[in-house]
């Protein structure tokens, strides 16, 4: 096969085809260099793991080659508004500079499209007689006639989390598959279909995933075709495949499952008050189930848990009920389509919770979480290693890994052995930024130990302020615990001028958008705030963290994780929750300098950073900022930095 | 006890106008030190002495980082390496004295390291604490670097 190298550098030319379209276009170096071994890649049917620093432009740095390869390309991104960001601003940019006559597609996963069959039902039957519920259902039944695509996204005027939705969406569950009425005009089906007929589609990873573990089905001729795996926000990778890899069953399944049974017995199976009773009796054992946990919600070690007496015999229990309606539910096949299809959910747990009950297993992590109302068990492999390489090293495929974090202490071998990616080649760009010129790092003197909590509120608070003051706000204060959060929340507004929002207050991109529209504000957020965002300029200026990132203590995946690391001789702080940390604390520190231009102060208000010997794992992966334990010096820079915009 | 006093050449450059040239060699002995695990004290002869130096410390590129705590912050046992103008909370090896006289708790360490740096002013003071250690019955090492 020809080379596409050629025709890549040529495309980033100063007079070549991506500056004549794009409006201030200049390759990067960096973004060269990516841009070359993606390319490499692709002739070589290889593997790549490349770290490209914030500003790489790495977005392009893909997409060139990917666009000229010839090849049929899959493109997955974090998430869906990166998906969409992607489909609907980047790649037509690209394809008009590049003048690409390509096919591309867009697909997400099964609940982003609207389900013609669940819509006419409930639309007919209004499940609950709510209001807002009853206006929703009206507005999507409307756009239903005249949407293309039946992707939900396009529905704008209607709240993400909008209680319509899941009346309007199907699930692998309620699906009906080939037996449904509308079968021929399922939007998912389209979406499906034009994927497959596409040169390059763009999907997210949990949609990947869903499809090489075969967690929904009719997908699956996805992805064999595909030649050119693009991942981008890779880092995020490993965690997602272990959840898929894994099985989880709960009790809200069962209870919906128990539900819609009790529907087909009191229509279909009118004549069998046998299978309505012991329907009834799974759900009751299924509610005393969540009774066996403490009301508030937690998580823990299922293994140990299913050990004591009283699990043990509920689960005895409820594994024996569920097994003599399988058996009942087995001699009415037939009868009626509804029951048919729980039945074969039914078999679906019934398996589910059969291996969940499995305790002899090694190599994967058993553990249960419950909310106030539910109870979930799940199953998570230690390792998506071994699985993962079969998948990437099987056939002439090209794979990219990239990220803006990947790398600790320089190197990748903790990501390559997460992923079974040991024999890949890698790549590490550093960001073109100039961080000793635009960000100072401090870690303020005399903190308290961590774990010493309400004086580290104190002391938290008390570096917060003067710092949000001289910034005048522009600050994200980012926290590693709810209930820091929550404290921070009840007390800061009384001590400062400038606003401060709240996370959770309303959705993300609407506290996003209001924080950089009040260009004063202090935004509180946790750890999910930490990825994606993207302020640009002087709107946000100050990052102030209040603890490294460590996974709490009492997450069961990450003990069972620490506990097979140390089977192995390995040193499970270093092997599992430094490096977590470090990537954890990478995502975090991203959002303050995202352009050449911007200027910016990062404060951690944790002294571990400074007096443990981990501290330099810390540093080495860091961007290398200006460091301070000065608060003085740090409101020096903040004046500084504000001078040196006003002079502009 | 052992004591070591560490003679500077007389054109030793301090590495910034903030840090004379013999603490720049203090932070590569304790550097030394604390690769071989010992628990090291640093003393400065005041506060401000003792910021400058941990302000410094913190700027060492990352391959040579030294974790290092003030009086008042850090984990229980303290860091491996303590900067104080204080005396010493806890137990610790090896003492880098960058103070103007030998401490009451110098006999608290098994090793001392002092300096005796171009400075006229700070030759005498040096001096002065090699005498009082050989009054305290010491015969100090002393230790050439050129």
């Amino acid at each position: 096969m020809a080379s596409i190298r050629k025709e890549v550098a040529a495309a980033f030319r100063s007079e070549g085809p991506l500056a004549r379209h794009i409006a201030g276009f200049r390759a990067r170096n960096a973004q060269l260099q990516l841009a070359d071994s993606i390319a490499q890649a692709i002739d070589n049917q290889s593997v790549l793991v490349a770290e490209a620093g914030t500003g790489t432009g790495k977005t392009f740095a893909y997409l060139v080659p990917a666009l000229l390869s010839g090849q049929k390309v899959l493109i997955s991104t974090g998430t869906k508004n990166l998906q969409e960001q992607l489909f609907h601003r980047d790649l037509p940019t690209m394809t008009a500079a590049l003048a690409s006559p390509l096919q591309l597609a867009l697909l997400k996963g099964r609940s982003n499209y609207l389900c013609l069959y669940r819509l006419e039902q409930h639309v007919a039957h209004v499940p609950v007689a709510e209001p807002q519920l009853m206006q929703d259902l009206s507005l999507i039944n409307k756009w239903a006639a005249e949407t293309q695509t039946g992707d939900i996204g396009e529905l704008t005027y209607i709240a993400e989390d909008s209680k319509a939705l899941p009346y309007v969406t199907s699930t692998t569950d309620n699906c009906l598959g080939k037996d449904c009425p509308v079968y021929e005009n399922c939007h998912l089906l389209k979406a499906r279909k034009k994927a497959q007929a596409a040169d390059l589609v763009v999907v997210n990873h949990h949609l990947f995933f869903a499809d090489l573990a075969i967690k929904d089905t009719g997908f699956g001729e996805l992805l064999p075709q595909m030649d050119v795996f693009v991942f981008d926000e890779a880092h995020q990778l490993p965690d997602l495949a272990c959840d898929y890899f894994g099985e989880h069953v709960s009790s809200r399944q069962l209870l919906e499952l128990c539900r819609d049974l009790d529907l087909a017995c009191k229509t279909d199976l009118r004549d069998h008050p046998q299978l309505r009773k012991i329907t009834d009796k799974v759900a009751q054992q299924v509610k005393d189930w969540r009774l066996q946990f403490p009301v508030e919600p937690e998580r823990g070690n299922w293994r140990e848990r299913s050990q004591q007496p009283q699990m043990q015999s509920m689960m005895q229990r409820l594994t024996e009920t569920m097994d003599l309606l399988y058996q009942v539910l087995k001699e009415s096949l037939g009868r009626s389509e509804a029951a048919d299809h729980c039945f074969e959910r039914l078999a679906q747990n019934r398996s589910r919770l059969q291996k969940l009950n499995d305790t002899s297993k090694p190599d994967v992590s058993l553990w249960y979480d419950t909310s106030r109302m539910h109870l979930t068990l799940h199953l998570t492999p230690l390792s998506i290693a071994e699985k993962f390489r079969e998948v990437v090293f099987a056939g002439q495929k090209s794979w990219i890994f990239t990220s803006a974090t990947l790398s600790v202490d320089g190197g990748f071998v903790h990501y390559q052995q997460q992923m079974g990616l040991e024999q890949a080649d890698s790549l590490l760009l550093d960001s073109p930024f100039d961080y000793q010129q635009q960000a100072l790092l401090c870690v303020p003197r005399y903190l308290p130990e961590p774990h010493q909590h309400q004086a580290m509120q104190q002391a938290l608070l008390q570096t917060a302020i003067p710092l949000i003051q001289a910034n005048q706000g522009r600050c994200f204060m980012l926290f590693t615990s709810h209930r820091m959060l929550k404290w921070m929340a009840d007390v800061l507004p009384e001590q400062i001028r400038q606003p401060v929002l709240v996370q959770g207050q309303t959705s993300k991109r609407v506290l996003l958008d209001k924080f950089v529209q009040l260009d004063d504000a202090v935004l509180l957020g946790t750890s999910s705030f930490w990825e994606g965002v993207d302020v640009r300029g002087d709107a946000l200026s100050l990052v102030i963290i209040d603890k490294l990132p460590f996974a709490s203590p009492d997450d069961p995946l990450l003990q069972a994780r620490m506990e097979a690391s140390s089977k192995q001789g390995g040193d499970p702080f270093a092997a599992v929750q430094l490096p977590q940390a470090v990537i954890s604390l990478k995502q975090g520190v991203g959002r303050l300098i995202r352009d050449v231009t911007d200027r910016g102060v990062l404060v951690i208000c944790d002294n571990r950073l400074v007096t443990r010997p981990y501290g330099d794992v810390f540093l080495k992966s860091l961007p290398p900022m200006q460091r301070t334990r000065d608060l003085t010096r740090t409101l020096q820079f903040i004046a500084d930095k504000d001078a040196a915009k006003r002079s502009d | 006890m052992q004591v070591r006093f560490y003679q500077l050449a007389e054109d030793a450059k301090s590495p910034q106008p903030d840090i004379p040239a013999h603490w720049q060699l203090a932070c590569q002995l304790c550097a030394e030190a604390y690769r071989q695990q010992q628990r090291v004290f640093i003393l400065t002869a005041n506060e401000q002495d003792a910021l400058t130096l941990d302000e410094w410390l913190w700027q060492f590129e990352p391959e040579r980082f030294i974790p290092h705590n003030l009086p008042g912050e850090g984990p229980a046992r303290g860091a491996p390496v303590e900067i104080s103008w204080q005396p010493p909370r806890q137990q610790r090896q090896l003492l880098i004295n960058l103070s103007r006289d030998v401490p009451d708790f110098a006999r608290r360490f098994a090793q001392i390291i002092e300096f005796v740096p171009a400075d006229e002013q700070l030759k005498a003071e040096a001096r002065t604490r090699y005498k009082h250690y050989r009054q305290l019955g010491i015969t100090p090492e002393m230790m050439s670097t050129r």
